[in-house]
């Protein structure tokens, strides 16, 4: 049982990680990764509503209509997210500003309702909720490595504090989105490289 | 139990919803004073943003209570007006409690009703009055919004801040994101001669020439249509104070000392300076200057 739920909690952080092997998440990952504070927040608004919703979810499965299975696990996701919403926006105001649409979208990230679908729905509320988070902290973990190089290269800074030399000159290209995309694909690349067996033949 | 049939599934989910809705509500009230001081802080950093006393960001870094307090400190008199630009009320500026008339969506229907009660902020910086007023409409998604920072006489625009809700990020977004789409605001002036569409954002680029005219952002030419509208819109509102400003700062040596602070030259008339017949007898006459 403990290794279970050792494997539940390390298998989504690395060998499958949300974003870089399931591919899930892709869109946000693009859209918040300008700056490691946005970043960070939105990693840890993920986690929250992945690990809540796969443990609500999971305490309602034996009682869910299969019908409405998944309008249910929506208004699950729903709630989750509103409430981290309404949160930001009363303890975190700006950055729930700059954050804007995404932090709404989380609803629509499909890390979320494929965990509770692949997961949550067969499995116990502990288990479910170890998923849910770990989850969610394999996707904040690639939104963080992405943001560290966005920030760095694209505004010099870190956090907002500068630790690049004034005299260096901020790569624009960094801070647009396709560039986000290329420094995932580095990061998969990366990661196939030390994993042989994800790679297709 | 049967988990499948009609009755249990309607009643589940009925169920669901409300407890869910319970949650959201109490959450919501919970919260709200804490998200109402935000809203009130950040609507302030934005028009002293546009007012050029800092930026958005450096204000951000400040705090709410900060925020207030510059606000309180730099501001010399805010107030409401009429259709006509006749003074109608005062807004609180003291910092214990501040007033903004912050609800813009509202005075948009009521431009459109011909009856609005539309906010004039007066800055003071370096000894000279900055006017500064507010504009709404709608974007692409949603609805956007923002302030104009005027000199003393309201012909020339100092600064601009805009916001918005939900438009596109990297495109439409960049109304609020872009500083140098901001920047273009300075030194440009309405365009008094056409009250119907005294500011124009213009596709493709604006005639150097032409002071009333910015640039549009590239591919987001719903957002900038929606905030040339915007503008448009409540500078026609807002027509009648700024030509009585700027009539009062050319015409009246009274005038420019500053006793017509309050913004409507209670005592001179100057109808005779524009043509529109707006003394004092404001209740009955039609207002050609509304929007259809």
């Amino acid at each position: 049982m403990n290794e279970d739920l050792k494997k539940t909690l390390l298998n989504p952080i690395f060998k499958g990680n949300p974003i870089t092997v399931l591919v899930l998440g892709i869109c946000s990952s693009l859209a918040v990764t300008v700056q490691l504070k946005g970043a960070f927040v939105m990693a840890l608004s993920v986690i929250i509503v992945t690990g809540l919703s796969s443990f609500v979810v999971s305490l309602l499965r034996n009682s869910i209509p299969n019908r409405v299975r998944i309008i249910v696990q929506l208004v699950v996701v729903a709630l989750m997210v509103i409430l981290v919403d309404q949160v930001l926006k009363a303890y975190a105001y700006a950055i729930d500003k700059q954050l804007s649409v995404y932090i709404g979208l989380i609803i629509t990230n499909c890390i979320v309702m494929g965990r509770i679908e692949a997961f949550a729905l067969g499995n116990k509320p502990i288990p479910s909720l170890l998923d849910g988070l770990a989850n969610g902290a394999g996707y904040g973990m690639i939104l963080i490595i992405v943001a560290f190089f966005r920030e760095l290269l694209g505004s010099g800074t870190l956090f907002g504090l500068r630790v690049l030399p004034a005299s260096y000159v901020p790569n624009n290209l960094v801070i647009l989105p396709p560039m986000a995309l290329i420094i995932l694909g580095c990061i998969v690349w990366v990661q196939r490289s030390i994993q042989k067996d994800l790679q297709e033949k | 139990m049967n988990t499948n049939s009609n009755v249990y599934t309607i009643v589940y989910t009925t169920l669901i919803v409300v407890v869910a809705a319970a949650i959201l509500s109490i959450a919501a009230m919970a919260l709200k004073p804490k998200q109402q001081a935000n809203i009130k802080a950040e609507t302030i950093s934005q028009m002293l943003t546009a007012a050029g006393f800092s930026s958005k960001e450096d204000l951000a870094k400040l705090g709410n209570d900060k925020v207030l307090a510059m606000y309180s400190q730099n501001i010399k008199t805010a107030f409401l007006i009429d259709a006509e630009g006749n003074k109608t009320g005062e807004l609180e500026t003291e910092v214990s409690g501040i007033e903004l008339q912050d609800n813009l969506k509202l005075e948009n229907k009521n431009i459109q009703n011909g009856n609005p009660s539309l906010p004039v902020y007066v800055f003071e910086k370096d000894g000279q009055d900055i006017n500064v007023i507010p504009c709404y409409g709608a974007g692409l998604w949603g609805p956007i919004w923002g302030y104009l920072a005027f000199n003393a006489d309201c012909t020339e625009i100092l600064g601009a801040y805009f916001d918005h809700d939900s438009e596109t990020p990297g495109l439409g977004a960049k109304i609020k994101d872009e500083p140098s789409f901001r920047e273009q605001f300075k030194g440009k002036k309405l365009n008094f001669d056409n009250p119907d569409n005294p500011f124009d954002i213009v596709k493709g680029g604006a005639p150097a020439d032409n002071l009333s005219a910015i640039d549009a952002i590239t591919g987001a030419t719903m957002t900038c249509n929606g905030l040339d509208a915007a503008i448009d819109t409540w500078a026609k509102a807002y027509m009648p104070f700024l030509q009585k400003k700027a009539a009062a700062a050319t015409g009246d040596d009274c005038c420019e000392d500053g006793c017509c602070e309050d913004g409507c030259c209670e005592g001179h008339d100057h109808d005779h300076d524009h043509g529109h017949d707006h003394a004092h007898h404001h209740h009955d006459h039609e207002h050609n200057h509304q929007e259809g």
